[in-house]
């Protein structure tokens, strides 16, 4: 489906500010007056508070005001929640627990903000929060899951009976009848394990409130403008259009920048009133690791019913979800985990039970993958232990239960986050596995590679894992295109960006449109006096949601143009071409219009118009998909593991993914990469580490391993199945999410294979040497 | 945080004994202590300046002495706060005669941290624990040796 | 009153001298005293690399050096390289290979990769996965970067 623009790989229309260093970021907003924020952070990870005295604070050189809770009055109030809870599915318990912007009378993680300083710079405001005397009395924090669910003697929230934050029971079709006729059940115990976003830039906001005008304009690093205009104006008692959220370039999101409830979200508007002065706030990294949000801190209880040829009747996943010590967003997370476990098989019968579980550590929301990686790692790892008891490979029993094209669309009984019941809606999941081993070289790697290794006393290994990436889901995003007089179009979406090249991908859906150049078209994100409706960038909506608007929309201005230059030539629409920015006569080329006149012609300054008049050459359209479009894949690699040190290097990796339609394969070749790296960093290296006491061991780059350029592959191979969505005219399915979601189980698949002498049975990803030792130490 | 360990000291036990009650003593023992002052019989106020990797700060905080059974065992307990973080130990320290004006001094204890030092500095911990028992005991090594050449 | 000390330093050529405390930051510095934003701050302890700049001919971390350290000194910022109409051949090749996604890292990139080709124009694959060892991006997945230096160093030497 490849035009001129749409579909080719061109080069970003954002990269000459960014590459300068002239793009401005959240810190590089400076607005004249302007007063500095930084918070006072608890260092107990659960205890009542006693008093904070802030008096030698208030007294320092510098310092314009310091607040705790009681200094808001009646503005603290906790919530209301950013997502609800999952009313829609029939029998769900949820206890709402949303965030507070500032503790009061208890801290329930090590982090959580306790006082706030306003001072002339970020300096003296840090230096005076040194001044602040904390005293607080400790409490024991909870922190082991499944050790929450059932101990009732130390409580999160008081006024809970215990720490289930959430219960979700869901089924299709009947497990425990399936079970009955199984000749065999594997059960295992799976902990896909925490990580963090990790974006380059860390969070931030500044806020102006004008008192001449009433009006405050709120810069944040959000994917979330709208969501967060309509926060801050609702507990402001503004009305919507006195609030203005402007997203500058942020430096990446990957899902935490999604809140809208923080601290500083929540009291600094408030703050810049009261004063009425410009605050900034600078997030740093260590404030980051502790209270910008993570994710992936699960245990799983699963249960696979198969038959002696592999054939898998159904599973049974009970599992442990931590939402950290508030659930402000609901249960996003773990029901992209119910609905990922086996969407990629054939199985006809699946329970799944969330048990979420409040706990004395940081909130857990979206981080890329946002719960969809544990499905994929328990399903996974299910179907290499049922490979390895059934004595089966574990690409032959994939490959044995792998949907293919003519089962969808498919009605999978299990209701996402977005509260419908999914259907996988295209693609061919199957022949992403053929594709992917034929890559790799699979049956080489097996037949010559491996065993010559081997004999040299190499240890190189092979993991192959299949996923599936639910995606763009509602409700809705929107776009609306003006033709300028000069012909330069505007593109405005309600939508945000952290680096995913939206303003060239929404520019070539347009340009291919209105037969423009990629130049011709500016494109606005995320900035709330553009445009006013909009969710918010996450589940990987963008391309398909945001893009289907924009090329509604186009379509639109595109008829407009012809309709109106029909007028104007007086001649018929048929006889008419767009070209180059010019509506032609296509048998007369030379009699033309520009798209500039048209759109002034659409637009007259004098004169008398009909009485329905939709000036200009501009349309609005939005897009609501009915469920969530499933992108998919498979993914191989091949590690060389030293046994001694417990490094291990990936030699390969291939990549198989079918996202539909494609509008830039440059662009995408980045996402997935991205991804991947993530993915990697996920599955061997990055992981968070709370001790007993709640207190997070790994709170720098120092301790929390990022991924680096000599850790990736060489090349990570890449290939593409296209089967186009049929639920939008374009065919897109998202891609953002899933280079993340298939490493970790490969890789424990490719170091228990190249480790195979010590039959080594991982359950756990987050893997690093030490960890890899003891296994092989467990074995011996 | 478990920390274990043993020392001979060049000593009789009830020498030792006395010296680990001495706030003077441990004060010039443990590096970088500030200031070591007695409340009342088993309790004594400080502040000590820590340095461990990224992080320099002071503690200040309480060591109270309890279970005492002179010249044998007592049980130290510990809480510190600053503005880099808090530690919250407890300790017993053992004290066997071993003839010979020797005696065998064994301590175990648990010491959990929390705010900046855990979060930034917790993989050095365990290195400066060590170390800064080491030259305390080295210290004490020779203070009892001051004090018993003294009588 | 606290202490300042005068600091008079080159920054991309142009010679700034100014009053500071003795705690300010280089990278603090640069960005807001001098107005030079393109260098940015990822982690303030020396570990991302986004605050990268060249220091007398060197790469160095801005986020772990005080402004008055640099009295006397030449610094060449990502502002040095290129402006949009004129990109540096280096940020050509950037462009062209999609080597850069949010930004955020990039600028310490460019700086970490100048000093690195000035040194070896000719670079293996290897040899720049090390080089850039030093810069977390956590958007590109590194491999796009590792194309956009080769590029670079081909344009380079061909004196484009």
């Amino acid at each position: 489906m490849a035009g001129k623009i749409f579909g080719q790989p061109v080069s970003r229309l954002e990269d000459k500010h960014l590459l300068t260093g002239r793009a401005k970021f959240i810190d590089d907003i400076e607005i004249p007056g302007m007063l500095y924020a930084a918070f006072l952070r608890s260092d107990y990870a659960h205890a009542i508070i006693k008093s904070i005295d802030v008096s030698a604070a208030r007294e320092h050189p510098g310092v314009v005001a310091v607040y705790t809770a009681e200094d808001f009055g009646d503005y603290w109030r906790v919530g209301p929640l950013q997502v609800p809870p999952p009313t829609a599915i029939k029998g769900s318990q949820f206890s709402a627990r949303p965030l507070p912007p500032i503790a009061k009378g208890k801290v329930r993680f090590s982090g959580e903000p306790i006082a706030l300083v306003i001072a002339e710079s970020r300096y003296i405001a840090e230096d005076a929060c040194e001044d602040i005397i904390f005293d607080a009395e400790p409490l024991p924090a909870v922190i082991d899951l499944e050790k929450a669910w059932e101990d009732t003697s130390v409580l999160v929230h008081d006024d809970l009976p215990s720490n289930m934050a959430a219960l979700v029971k869901q089924e299709s079709g009947d497990y425990e009848a399936a079970k009955k006729q199984a000749d065999v059940v594997i059960s295992k115990r799976l902990v896909p394990d925490h990580v963090i976003g990790g974006a380059m830039e860390n969070r931030g906001l500044v806020v102006n409130w004008d008192e001449g005008r009433q009006e405050l304009v709120v810069w944040a690093t959000t994917q979330a403008p709208l969501p967060l205009r309509s926060a801050i104006a609702g507990r402001m008692g503004l009305a919507e259009n006195q609030v203005r959220v402007i997203t500058p370039y942020i430096g990446g999101g990957f899902g935490p920048k999604v809140m809208t409830s923080q601290a500083d979200d929540v009291l600094l508007p408030w703050v810049s009133m009261q004063l009425n002065r410009p605050i900034k706030w600078i997030e740093d990294r260590r404030e980051n690791f502790l209270a910008t949000t993570s994710e992936r801190d699960q245990v799983h209880h699963a249960e696979m019913a198969l038959k002696k040829d592999g054939t898998i009747l159904g599973l049974k996943d009970v599992f442990y979800h931590n939402t950290g010590a508030y659930d402000p967003y609901g249960m996003t997370v773990p029901l992209n985990t119910q609905t990922h476990t086996v969407s990629n098989y054939r199985v006809p019968n699946f329970y799944t039970e969330i048990r979420m579980v409040f706990t004395n550590e940081m909130v857990v929301t979206p981080v890329r993958g946002a719960g969809r990686s544990e499905g994929v790692f328990v399903m996974e790892r299910m179907m290499d232990a049922a490979a390895k008891e059934l004595n089966m490979d574990p690409v032959e029993i994939r490959l044995k239960n792998l949907l293919v094209e003519k089962e969808f669309p498919l009605n999978t009984g299990i209701i996402g986050q977005d509260f419908v019941v999914g259907v996988l809606d295209s693609g061919d999941y199957k022949n992403n596995l053929e594709k992917c081993i034929e890559a790799i070289e699979y049956d080489k790697f097996r037949k010559e590679i491996q065993p010559k290794a081997r004999k040299e006393g190499k240890h190189l290994g092979i993991g192959v894992v299949t996923f599936t990436e639910g995606t763009a889901v509602g409700p809705y995003e929107g776009a609306r295109i003006t033709v300028g007089n000069n012909g330069l179009v505007s593109v405005s979406t309600g939508y945000s960006t952290q680096g995913q090249g939206h303003f060239t991908v929404f520019a070539q859906i347009v340009a291919e449109q209105l037969n423009v150049k990629l130049d011709r078209v500016k494109v606005i994100t995320g900035d709330t006096l553009h445009f006013h409706w909009g969710a918010g960038t996450f589940a990987s909506r963008g391309a398909t949601i945001v893009g289907s608007a924009v090329h509604s929309a186009a379509v639109m201005v595109r008829d407009k143009a012809l309709s109106t230059a029909s007028k104007f030539l007086e001649v018929p629409e048929e006889e008419l071409e767009l070209f180059d920015g010019t509506v032609r006569v296509k048998a007369h080329p030379e009699e033309s219009i520009t798209l500039g006149e048209l759109a002034g012609r659409a637009n007259p300054m004098r004169g008398a118009v009909e009485a329905d008049v939709k000036p200009g050459l501009e349309a609005t359209a939005y897009y609501a998909p009915p469920h969530a479009s499933t992108g998919s894949g498979a993914c191989a690699m091949i590690l060389d593991v030293d046994p001694e040190t417990c490094k291990a290097k990936i030699e390969r990796f291939v990549l198989v993914h079918d996202c539909g339609t494609v509008i830039n394969p440059l662009l995408l070749e980045g996402q997935i990469q991205g991804g991947v790296s993530m993915g990697i960093g996920n599955a061997f290296y990055e992981k968070v580490v709370y001790d007993e006491n709640g207190q997070l061991l790994t709170a720098s780059f120092m301790d929390y391993l990022m991924p680096q350029a000599t850790d990736m592959p060489k090349k990570m191979e890449i290939g593409h199945n296209v089967h186009p969505s049929p639920l939008n005219e374009l065919g897109i399915k998202g891609v953002g999410e899933a280079g993340a979601l298939p490493p970790p189980p490969a890789f424990c698949q490719a170091v228990e294979d190249a480790l195979y002498e010590y039959k080594l049975d991982i359950t756990e990803s987050n893997l690093n040497p030490s960890m890899i030792y003891d296994y092989i130490k467990k074995a011996k | 945080m478990i920390i274990e360990g043993e020392h001979v000291f060049n000593g009789p036990r009830e020498a030792v004994y006395e010296m680990f009650n001495d706030p003077n003593a441990l004060a010039t023992a443990v590096p970088g202590m500030q200031k070591l002052e007695k409340i009342d019989e088993s309790h004594y106020e400080g502040a000590i300046h820590l340095r461990i990797g990224p992080i320099s700060a002071v503690f200040a905080g309480v060591l109270g002495l309890t279970d005492e059974n002179p010249p044998e065992s007592c049980t130290l307990n510990v809480e510190g706060k600053g503005v880099a973080g808090f530690a919250k130990g407890v300790g017993k320290v053992n004290f066997t005669d071993l003839g010979d004006n020797k005696t065998l001094l064994k301590y175990s204890g648990d010491v959990n941290i929390g705010g900046t030092l855990a979060s930034v500095g917790q993989r050095m911990i365990d290195s400066v624990a060590k170390s800064m028992i080491k030259s305390g005991l080295e210290k004490l090594d020779k203070t009892l040796e001051e004090r018993w050449q003294q009588k | 009153m606290t202490k300042l000390f005068p600091v008079k330093v080159t920054v991309n050529g142009k010679v700034y001298e100014r009053q500071v405390e003795s705690r300010l930051l280089l990278s603090d510095f640069l960005r807001h005293d001098l107005g030079l934003m393109g260098t940015h701050v990822g982690c303030e302890h020396g570990m991302c690399g986004a605050c990268t700049v060249i220091f007398d001919g060197e790469p160095v971390r801005s986020c772990l050096i005080f402004a008055v350290q640099a009295n006397g000194h030449e610094i060449k910022t990502v502002e040095s390289l290129g402006t949009p109409e004129h990109m540096h051949p280096l940020q050509e090749a950037f462009h062209e290979k999609h080597g850069l996604q949010c930004g955020f890292c990039t600028p310490g990139v460019l700086m970490t990769v100048v000093p690195f080709l000035e040194q070896n124009p000719n670079p293996t694959e290897d040899e720049i996965r090390e080089a850039i060892d030093g810069n977390i991006c956590r958007c590109t997945g590194y491999e796009k970067i590792v194309e956009s230096v080769q590029e670079a160093a081909k344009k380079m030497s061909s004196g484009d």
